[in-house]
């Protein structure tokens, strides 16, 4: 049954039982009167009857004929009885069977002058209409005749139930017909209700069955051709998402893979710090399980100093951070910190988070170490056996020239020629002995750049300073070989922070190699402010270096030229500590030369952010500062 | 008599500090060897020399703790101290000062500095 039938079927049958009740009631009502009317009339008519007919008879007192009378109109439907008193109030005759009740007592002597009509109860019997109507105006008598009043109730009772039967029966008939008539047109909308509720649950298939071709089977049509295009579009959809799915799950699965059979260890942040996301290598790095990880913030777990690292890597989108950081069984991981961002990167970018690669260096540190050390050991025990090479050439060359050349004959061709050679072997070896040290403390300096062993000091050096001290370490080798050298320093350069004795080494080297490469011409020495850094250069008029060579100039042991021909002159490993120093203030050094006009070495040395720069370096570089 | 004392364990650098100091033996001046520092203190005691040259790796005892012994206890003659050494490094710069060292020559070192800085200590001019 539709829902809009429940409703108005309810209200209806409200509204007809207030109006079947109405009508019913009425009705009753009227029958009521119109019998209650009738009964005083008719009793009314009997009573007068009686009267008129029984004076004879009163008066002689003929009371066997009176109740022949009596009971003839007792037949009369509606009396109940009917009794005649005289003049003194006694019966005369009455129809009651067995007995008078007592009752009548009560009303036998009234005397009314005309015809009376009163409602009387009798006890058990009922309410009765007593009509009374006085013989000869009383004279003779009064006839009392009662009429059941109960009748009257009955048959108003009987009439108003047929009344209600009958108004129900039509109720009932009219409401099957409206139901049927309701149903005929609801059951094509519920079906249609129903077919569009199964559309909601992506149910296309199922059928619906509306042929009419009203409005309803209209609609019916539209929605079923609508649902084929959902279906197939919702087909095409689902068919791409499970493809879309699939492939993301086995890139997940691939991903994940990687990642969890990963070496290294891995660690992801959010912007909070907090750790979202480690492989199974970086929980055995710790000795955590992955729960011990996730949900905490990596400052907790591995100590500010990494967790500054890995701020500042979320922070500077194209940057990359390292420290070192302590694993589980005293080990030692390098940390590599990346930031993540998305690809639409915005001015206020600060990343989402950071990834974090720790690998565990504690074998290639102890290499670094042992290699370290050994250097120094074999450079030291270098050093004693190479004390006594150049002390005892020193002393050999003292005593040939103080004590012996001096007192040899000179007049011989051949000795002068071998004095003359023995000079040049000694001086040889002199210089070799020179160079070999050079080589020792350069060998022993960059062994100790590599593995982060430099006390870096940081002081304010006026670059000036620095060029004009190592320019008065050079003075020799220039005059040595006569070259000029032209100074172009710009005025009031900022000062910078860093090492000065380093940066001292780096222009030394430079200057003197610029000495070493040239024969003839000029080296010239320039300094300039740039943005953000200080630019400083040396040129020479040298034999320059070839294209190819460029590249590896600041290479270990390479020198230009070629070192199979050419005897070197240097360590080879000069410009390679000058590149490791300047790289460790943030700045940089390069070359632009040409084969056989010279070249120009130029490095920077930045202003700003000296110290940022320094201190990562200083993560990088395991830097042990002295308390 | 002026002395210099020479601490070395290695013969060849004591033989070669000799040869060298020989123009201060013109000058009066008495040269003293020692191969390790237990022998070397009992020189400086019996000595005292002005001028020690203290190799720093030495077997018994290194060169930095008969520095500091020399300075715990002081002998009456105060000597001048020159470490004289294969360790160049900062840190063992440092330790030399700490330890009570008055100078500094790493090894190998240039023959004319040397003669230069023990005339200037022993204030002999040699000719």
């Amino acid at each position: 049954m539709s829902k809009l039938f429940k409703k108005t079927l309810l209200l209806i049958i409200i509204l007809f039982m207030i109006i079947a009740f109405t009508i019913a009631i009425s009705t009753g009502w009227n029958l009521y009167n119109d019998l209650l009317q009738e009964y005083k009339s008719k009793g009314t008519a009997i009573a007068k009857s009686v009267a008129s007919s029984s004076i004879e008879t009163l008066l002689n007192r003929d009371a066997s004929t009176i109740q022949a009378m009596i009971d003839r109109f007792l037949e009369i439907s509606g009396v109940s009885y009917i009794f005649v008193v005289d003049a003194n109030g006694d019966i005369i005759s009455h129809t009651f069977i067995p007995t008078i009740p007592d009752e009548i007592s009560k009303i036998k002597n009234d005397k009314p002058r005309d015809t009376y009509v009163k409602e009387i109860v009798f006890e058990g019997l009922g309410t009765f209409i007593d009509i009374t109507s006085p013989i000869l105006e009383g004279i003779a008598g009064y006839v009392h005749v009662g009429m059941d009043k109960n009748n009257i109730m009955a048959q108003m009772k009987s009439a108003m139930i047929r009344q209600l039967i009958l108004i129900s029966l039509i109720f009932i008939f009219s409401i099957t017909i409206a139901y049927i008539l309701v149903n005929k047109v609801s059951q094509p909308l519920n079906a249609l209700t129903d077919y569009a509720k199964k559309l909601t649950l992506h149910d296309f298939s199922s059928p619906v069955d509306i042929k009419s071709d009203d409005e309803i089977g209209l609609l019916a049509n539209t929605m079923k051709s609508m649902a084929t295009d959902l279906h197939e579009v919702f087909d095409r959809y689902e068919q791409a998402i499970n493809d879309a799915i699939v492939e993301l799950q086995n890139t997940l699965a691939y991903l994940t893979a990687v990642i969890d059979n990963m070496a290294d260890g891995l660690l992801v942040t959010d912007t909070d710090g907090v750790i979202t996301h480690v492989n199974p290598a970086l929980s055995y790095m710790f000795n955590m399980r992955e729960s011990d990880f996730i949900g905490r913030n990596c400052r907790s777990i591995f100590g500010d100093n990494f967790a500054e690292v890995v701020e500042k890597s979320r922070m500077n989108a194209d940057q990359i951070f390292t420290t070192e950081i302590e694993l589980a069984h005293k080990r030692i991981g390098k940390a590599v910190a990346t930031g993540i961002h998305k690809e639409t990167i915005q001015s206020d970018d600060k990343g989402i988070g950071a990834v974090i690669l720790i690998r565990d260096i504690t074998s290639e540190k102890e290499v670094d170490r042992m290699k370290t050390d050994f250097i120094s050991t074999v450079s030291h025990e270098l050093r004693t056996p190479l004390t006594s090479v150049r002390g005892f050439t020193e002393i050999i060359k003292k005593r040939l020239e103080e004590d012996i050349f001096p007192n040899v004959t000179n007049d011989n061709k051949r000795v002068l020629k071998s004095i003359s050679r023995i000079r040049d072997n000694i001086n040889i070896i002199l210089s070799e002995s020179e160079r070999l040290t050079a080589l020792i403390n350069d060998v022993l300096d960059i062994s100790k750049l590599e593995a982060g062993r430099i006390d870096w000091k940081l002081e304010n050096v006026r670059p000036a300073d620095a060029i004009e001290q190592a320019i008065i370490a050079t003075s020799a080798l220039f005059e040595q070989k006569k070259l000029l050298l032209i100074k172009d320093i710009e005025e009031n350069l900022p000062e910078i922070i860093c090492d000065k004795d380093r940066i001292i080494q780096v222009i030394i080297n430079l200057l003197s190699n610029a000495v070493k490469f040239t024969d003839t011409g000029s080296v010239t020495c320039k300094a300039k402010k740039l943005d953000n850094s200080i630019l400083v250069s040396v040129s020479d008029t040298g034999i320059g270096i070839s294209e190819t060579e460029k590249d590896h100039v600041f290479e270990k042991f390479r020198q230009a030229g070629d070192t199979l021909t050419d005897k070197p002159t240097g360590t080879g490993l000069g410009l390679s500590i000058c590149k490791q120093i300047i790289e460790h203030y943030g700045g940089k050094i390069w070359v632009e030369s040409e084969l056989g006009k010279g070249s120009t070495f130029y490095f920077t040395l930045p202003l700003k952010n000296i110290n940022d720069v320094s201190n990562i370096n200083k993560m990088e570089y395991n830097y042990t500062e002295k308390e | 008599m002026k002395r210099i004392l020479i601490v070395d364990d290695d013969p060849i650098i004591r033989n070669l500090l000799e040869q060298i100091l020989e123009p201060f033996e013109e000058k009066n001046v008495e040269i003293l060897t020692a191969e390790n520092g237990l022998v070397a203190l009992d020189i400086i005691r019996e000595k005292q020399p002005e001028l020690i040259f203290l190799d720093v790796m030495m077997p018994k005892m290194n060169g930095f703790e008969v520095c500091q012994k020399i300075k715990s206890e002081p002998p009456e003659k105060i000597p001048y101290i020159v470490i004289l050494t294969a360790k160049g490094q900062e840190a063992d710069r440092e330790k030399a000062k700490a330890s009570g060292a008055d100078f500094y020559i790493t090894k190998p070192f240039n023959i004319n500095d040397l003669l230069n800085k023990v005339s200037e200590i022993l204030q002999i001019k040699l000719d």
